[in-house]
Order: C-alpha cells, then structure tokens, then sequence
C-alpha cells in the first residue's frame, strides 16, 4: 500500500469514528429537543417521529406560562451571579497569599483546601441543613450562597494561585520597591496580567454552580427559591409519560444558558480543566 | 528584619514582615463554617442514635453496629463497588480512546476533531439533574422510549431499563459514562499534546509498530496522567448523587441505591440521622483516603509547591 493511499484510508477511518463518537453524544441531547417539540399523539407515534415536520413550539410557552420554570431560571441566574463575584473574591486573596508569601504551614494548608473539594457536598449539606434550621437560616440566599461558594471554593483557589505562580515576583518586587502596598501590586499589577485566568475562574465558577444540586435540594423547602436543578427534579415527579413533552422542553430551557456559555467559551474552560494536572 | 541584597529570591519573601493571615482569612472562615463544622458534627452524629423528627439522642455505637447488620448495607457495598469500578474503568477507557483518535486528527489538521471534542464536552457541562432527566426519556418503556425501539431492530425484546435491579444499575452506569467520558478525555488529550515529539519519531523510525509505540512509549510517558484520573474520576464516582436521583431515585427496590444516595434517604426518608451519619462517615473516609494517595503521589512527582 502506498504511502498516501493508507494516509487516506486512515483519515477516513477517523472520520467515520468522529461521526460514532458524535452520535453517541449528541443523539440524547438531539433527541430530547425533538420530545420538547413533539405533541401528544407524536410522542407515541410507531415509527418513532425523528423531528416533528411541525413543531410544536407551544410546549415553550406552556412551560413558561404555567410552571415555575421562569422563576427557578432566574433564581439560578441570582444565585450563579452571587456564587460568582464571591468566589472570584475571597479565591483572588487567597491565591495571591498563596502565591506570594512563604510560611511554614502554607504546605499542609493547600493540601487541606485539596482535601475540602473531595468531600461529597452530601456529607456536609446534612449538618448545616440542621445547623441553618437551628439558627432559622434555611430558606435563606444568603446563607445559601455561602454554601455554594464553599463548594467550589478550593478549585477556583488551586486554579488561580497556579496562575499566578506563572507570573514572575521581580514583577511585585520592582513595585515594592517603588513604594506600592501589597494590596497595589495585586490590584494594579497583577490582576490585569491575570484577566484571561480569573475570566477562566469565573466561568468555570458559573458552570459548576448551575449544575449545583444537592446543596440547595437539602437547604431550600421553599419552592419559590428552587433554582432550576432542583425545579426541574420537582416538575420531574409531577411528569407522566403524557407530559413528557412539556419536562423535555423544561430541560432544555435549563441547559440552553450552559450550552451556549460553554461551546463559546470553550477554549477557556478545557485549559482550565487540564491546568491543574498538567502544569506543575 | 533587613533586606539582604545577596540573599536568593525567595528568602526577600520570607523576610517580609508582613503576614499571609488577612489574605487567607476569608477563605478559612467560609471553608471552615461550611466543611470543618460539618465533617466533626457528622462524625459526632454517627455515634449517637438521633433521628432528623426527635431532637432527644444519646451516645451508642449502635448507628454503626446496626448499619453493618443491615442487609441493605451489604447490598449498597455491592451496588456502589460495581458502578464505580465499571463507571471508572469505562469512561477511561472510552476518553483514552476518543482523545488518541481527536489528537490524531487534529495532527492532521482535520476540523472535525474539534467538533468531536466539543460533542464530547457538551455531555459534560450539562447540570447532573438534567442528564438523569434526559437519560430516563430515553429509556421510557412507554411506546415513547427511543431505546427500546431501536433496540428491537436489532433482535432485542423489550429491555426493562429501569424497572429490573440488575439492567437498572448497567442503565445508570452507561448515563454515567455518557457524561463523565469527557472529563478523562480532557486530562488524557492534555496528555498527549504535552508528550515529546522527538521520542515518538524515534520510536517510529526504530521501527516500533503502532501498537508497540502506544504500549511501549505513550502509556508509560502518560502513565502519571492515567494515574490522576484514576484518583479523580473514582472520587467523582464516588459522590455520584443528583444524576442517580433523578435516573432512578435508588429504585427499583433500593437497587441503584450506591452511597451517596443511601446517605440521603437513611436521613430524609428513614429520619435514621444516626445511621445515615455512620454511613457519611463512611463514605467521607474513602474520599480522604484516595485524596491522601493522590496528595502522596503529587508530592512524588513533585507537583505541589
């Protein structure tokens, strides 16, 4: 076989792998879409229907007009905002006091933070869920957000001290120098090299807090407050196989914002899901 | 404390003054009120016979006594160990795979690898609830299940994805490997760009075939990558909870029960707080065991500063 001839044939191998590995994991997705769009009779059509020829756009508005799914949108939407700014925050400070100064238990503390992020969010949702009860906290975003920044807290906190560890400290020692406080190295020096890292920070911040579950399903009873994850598990038990519909077209109303935030903003989110492994 | 001109560059750090206290106070006040507090109350909780409605308990050993006596306890074990070993060993797998087949691609500069990885994370970035709730409309066993259709194209009777024990924890595990693939294809193509280009050719011009050079050189240079996700991903599994929730709530019977879940419905479906806790504590100890293994290999290789 000739050179070019087997180049061929391996590309079309790779090819037609690509088109299985594409399949597998975006036929549930796709077909979802297509239950959201379907009527009654359509869902239990033999032969399945692929894609309604007309579809039914009004599941939509069915599920925005008469389930929550609007106001557990926005909830999350809140929530996500809170959990966001707080964490880029309090991690921004710690990573710079992890990155910049030299102390004898700095060592065991990042791997205590390390630990923190491998305990399951179960594990600690049911003692405060006793604890906010106690102190009449339940129900509570305030509280709640505390609990959400905590869970994705050590990761924002290894992934932004990694960064800036890349950047070299004769940078803050010339400004020290100069007469800056530490506080004006960070806040004029740093941060503006480190924008494209602390962006990275905050969507993956955003992603995972959407994705949030367990946290708010234990702490929250009010169903005014669901954000979206735990409304759609609720909108879940009241579905039958009638209502299929309206819960497929729920489901991609929640997954829509993610989606489109993560097939954008790509590039970001798989460096930062890799730096922490493959850096140093 | 006097700046020293000839010292190195991290002892002008160390003599600094000034203290790292106020710039890590933040993140151990919100670290330690929402995990430190948590983790000695539940490991307090396991040895007491509290329930979540009766506000009266007392000390005993019982929580855990009672939990080992438990058939369900034995059961969760199984449940939990077969759906972390073939979730881990699947999804690693199937991420080595995909993330050879992408880098090879876009070595030769075919676009559609890109597309591939983005199909691949899209799984991914999906909240866990939604892709139970996507999952068990594709396996509805109503006319509308799409599975079962296709599967009887090719000879299969109608599968009772989720209403049989044993196919309702291989149904949860294949929702699982859909979505966690992605997260071993990540770390393992990160991997592979990062492998030295002049010992692959090298290999290659020696003669080495396809299958030795992959045996022989790339899984020995990536073996500490494998070995990372490994420790992850099983951690991961691990604390799998709002997909299994939303799948199959641990049903049928308490089949897909695996420890996370049972943690959940021993305290807020049982109210057997103390049980529950024994089982968290459980659960929490495997967790920080396989993060100590990780930690110690960290610091072998040198990864932590």
């Amino acid at each position: 076989m000739s050179k070019s001839r087997k180049e061929k044939l391996t590309r079309m191998g790779l090819f037609l792998a690509y088109v299985v590995i594409t399949l597998f994991f975006l036929f549930p997705i796709f077909w979802v879409l297509s239950t959201s769009l379907k009527s009654v009779p359509q869902l239990f059509a033999s032969p399945p229907i692929w894609l309604p020829t007309d579809p039914a756009f009004g599941n939509y508005s069915y599920v925005f007009n008469n389930t929550p799914t609007l106001r557990y949108l926005l909830n999350s939407a809140l929530l996500v905002s809170l959990t966001v700014f707080f964490t880029v925050l309090i991690a921004v400070l710690a990573a710079y006091g992890f990155s910049r100064y030299a102390f004898r238990s700095k060592r065991p503390s990042l791997l205590a933070v390390l630990a923190f992020q491998m305990i399951s969010p179960v594990v600690i949702a049911i003692p405060l869920y006793r604890l906010f009860s106690e102190l009449n906290i339940l129900n509570n975003y305030a509280s709640l957000t505390v609990v959400y920044v905590a869970v994705v807290l050590p990761f924002t906190t290894w992934f932004l001290k990694g960064y800036f560890d890349t950047i070299p400290y004769q940078v803050d020692e010339a400004a020290i120098v100069d007469g800056a406080s530490r506080w004006q190295v960070l806040s004029r020096i740093l941060l503006p090299v480190s924008a494209p890292g602390i962006a990275t920070a905050a969507i993956l911040t955003a992603v995972l807090s959407w994705s949030q579950f367990v946290i708010p399903f234990i702490l929250l009873d009010d169903r005014t407050l669901y954000p979206v994850s735990v409304g759609l598990v609720n909108l879940q038990s009241d579905t039958n196989a009638v209502t299929l519909h309206y819960l497929a077209a729920a489901s991609m109303v929640s997954v829509a914002p993610v989606i489109v935030v993560f097939v954008l903003l790509q590039r970001y989110i798989v460096s930062a899901l890799t730096s922490g492994a493959v850096k140093g | 404390m006097a700046m020293s001109k000839t010292a190195g560059k991290r002892t002008w750090f160390e003599n600094i003054r000034d203290s790292p206290v106020p710039w890590l106070l933040p993140l151990a006040v919100v670290l330690g009120v929402t995990f430190l507090f948590p983790v000695f109350e539940i490991a307090r909780l396991s040895f007491t016979d509290a329930s979540l409605i009766d506000e009266d308990y007392s000390y005993t050993l019982e929580s855990y006594l009672d939990l080992f006596r438990s058939p369900y306890f034995a059961n969760m074990l199984q449940a939990t160990a077969l759906f972390v070993f073939a979730s881990v060993f699947l999804q690693m797998l199937l991420g080595f795979l995909i993330a050879l087949l992408v880098d090879q691609g876009e070595k030769r500069g075919m676009r559609t690898s890109i597309a591939t990885r983005t199909a691949v994370l899209s799984a991914w970035a999906i909240p866990g609830v939604i892709i139970g709730i996507i999952w068990s409309i594709l396996y509805e066993q109503s006319a509308a299940g799409i599975l079962n259709y296709v599967l009887s194209f090719v000879g299969f009777g109608e599968v009772p994805f989720l209403s049989d024990p044993q196919v309702a924890l291989a149904s949860v595990t294949l929702a699982n490997v859909w979505r966690g693939t992605a997260f071993s294809m990540i770390l393992l193509y990160a991997g592979l760009q990062t492998l030295p280009e002049d010992v692959m050719e090298a290999a290659k011009v020696d003669g080495a075939n396809a299958w030795q050079r992959l045996t022989r050189v790339m899984l020995p240079l990536l073996a500490p990558m494998l070995f990372i996700n490994l420790v992850i991903v099983s951690i991961e599994t691990f604390n799998t909870f709002d997909m299994v929730l939303a799948l199959t709530g641990g049903g049928p019977g308490r089949s897909t029960e695996i420890a996370a879940l049972s943690v959940y419905n021993q305290i807020f479906e049982q109210f057997n707080l103390g049980q529950g806790a024994a089982t968290a504590v459980l659960l929490v100890a495997v967790n920080l065991i396989m993060t100590f293994v990780y930690i110690k290999f960290l610091e072998r290789n040198e990864r932590v500063e």
